[in-house]
């Protein structure tokens, strides 16, 4: 079954990754899964309001906003989504009394809107040099009425689907998922299926991420030398 | 029991809730370090769970569902409406989670909190299109259609909100009694009549089950308050009646692995047993 753009089943869509070009904030990167585009920039660690403020460690803001329209309960569900997962990633520990904001904005959005975010804060994260216990990257996979699993979903193949499957792996693919986030009518079967697609490719994610993050440092290095 | 042993009884419960206040993670270690927890529920034990339907005599359907110490309403008004244009034969659910001070310390008054919006949100991705069918609430194409509002009222709050919140829709829905509604097209007007109400057929019921890592080690299912502060991951999975998986949703990147999570699913099975008998 050929797939509208006509990738294979296992194929995730190009990735593209800039990092650094917000100036105002800590840390900045944009990430885009084909035509998929998320901005995320990251505060931190800043001022905090006196009624967030925690004796023992940083606090974890997340703002979400869409691509289209003001922001709703759906944006406040992936909002919860993604502060969950970073709460405990991030080294608040080190920073406490503080608060760490992570801003992320919606330009483009073609299915896989939640994985395109995770990755964008991870990497904003680390161009912040927020202290984290591990990165982390996401893929989606989808179950077609078929029965055929198609990794990286565009929008229209996750509207027809029968089910979505949202995963994000830290570091050590071979560890627990660190979100999961599986909707629809499915079978522990698929959910197997998926769990090990989603972690294949969530490896050559991190992979991406790595790449990209020692271009830039050695760019950077270059710069200061010359 | 002389007076100096109720002086010191009353002592030592006294010293027990100030240790629960002032360390909380200390007291609940003492108890889940030695595979109990501070309620005497095993690790993989549910509170007791009870569900009355047709508790709100003015709403056309309602549930009223306490889980241990947890107690919500939920109750479901059917209004008129007009489709939305792009789904002239389709009617809608709204679903509304309210969580007040009323229930507890936790939540401020005012609009609604995180918890809330969120648990809104994901009972509209649970219930949507999924269990009830749209188009069985269409009254006339295009022109009329019955729009449910669930509001879905925490009483009193001890912990895992989507568990009684899914269970109560379930049940408010299944005891849903829409009137009998005529459209007449010559004004415009929709009549009902309440004494003659049919029940809705529901696509499927859901199941949930909820699990939290707590203290980052120990799994415990169906968190009350005092533990679920402590989570540093949850698990939520909800099955339909014939036990197909409809969401696993696990948010807090504490360290739960896949075979655990396997484990959760089969609970979430057991689990969907007991309720499935409480529900008749």
């Amino acid at each position: 079954m050929t797939r509208p753009d006509r990738r294979e089943a296992t194929q995730i869509r190009a990735l593209h990754c800039a990092l650094g070009q917000l100036s105002r904030v800590d840390g900045s990167a944009q990430f885009s899964l084909g035509d998929t585009s998320v901005l995320c920039g990251v505060y931190g660690p800043v001022d905090v309001k006196i009624y967030d403020e925690k004796i023992d460690r940083a606090h974890i803001e997340v703002k979400f906003r869409p691509d289209i329209g003001v922001p709703t309960t759906k944006d406040k569900w992936t909002e919860s989504a993604v502060r969950q997962t970073f709460e405990q990633l991030i080294l608040a520990q080190l920073h406490p009394r503080t608060l760490v904001q992570i801003n992320i904005q919606v330009r483009q959005a073609d299915g896989a809107v939640d994985a395109a975010a995770i990755n964008a804060a991870t990497m904003a994260l680390v161009d912040a040099a927020i202290p984290l216990h591990s990165m982390v990257a996401a893929a989606t996979c989808a179950v077609l009425e078929s029965g055929e699993i198609v990794v990286d979903p565009n929008q229209e193949e996750a509207d027809q689907a029968r089910s979505i499957h949202t995963l994000a792996f830290e570091n050590k693919t071979t560890e627990g998922p660190a979100y999961v986030d599986s909707r629809g009518d499915f079978t522990m079967d698929e959910y197997n299926r998926c769990y090990d697609l989603c972690a294949t490719s969530a490896e050559r994610v991190l992979a991406f991420m790595r790449s990209a993050i020692e271009s830039k440092i050695s760019k950077e290095a270059k710069l200061s030398t010359t | 029991m002389s007076q100096g042993d109720v002086a010191k009884s009353g002592q030592v419960v006294f010293a027990i809730e100030a240790f629960k206040r002032i360390h909380p993670v200390e007291f609940q270690r003492r108890f889940l370090s030695q595979g109990t927890r501070h309620s005497g529920r095993g690790f993989s034990q549910f509170r007791a769970t009870h569900v009355t339907k047709g508790t709100i005599s003015t709403a056309q359907g309602s549930s009223t569902v306490r889980i241990g110490n947890t107690t919500v309403v939920c109750g479901i008004k059917a209004e008129v409406s007009e489709p939305d244009v792009k789904a002239p034969n389709e009617g809608y659910l709204v679903t509304n989670v309210d969580l007040s001070p009323m229930c507890s310390a936790h939540f401020r008054p005012g609009a609604p909190g995180e918890t809330a919006q969120v648990s809104s949100e994901h009972l509209h991705r649970l219930f949507g299109g999924n269990v009830v069918d749209p188009g069985s609430l269409c009254i006339e194409p295009g022109q009329a259609v019955w729009a449910l509002s669930a509001d879905i009222v925490f009483l009193k709050y001890d912990g895992n909100v989507l568990d009684a919140a899914v269970i109560a829709l379930t049940a408010a829905l299944e005891d849903l009694q829409l009137p009998k509604a005529e459209f007449d097209s010559a004004t415009g007007v929709v009549s009902a009549d309440k004494t003659m109400g049919q029940r809705l057929k529901l696509r499927k019921r859901l199941f949930p089950a909820t699990f939290s890592l707590v203290d980052g080690a120990y799994l415990v299912a169906d968190a009350d308050d005092a533990e679920e502060q402590l989570a540093t991951a949850t698990v939520l999975v909800v099955l339909d009646d014939n036990g197909r998986l409809v969401n696993i949703w696990k948010r807090g990147a504490g360290d739960i692995n896949r075979a655990t999570i396997s484990r959760c699913v089969e609970d979430a099975g057991t689990r969907k047993a007991a309720l499935a008998k409480e529900l008749e």
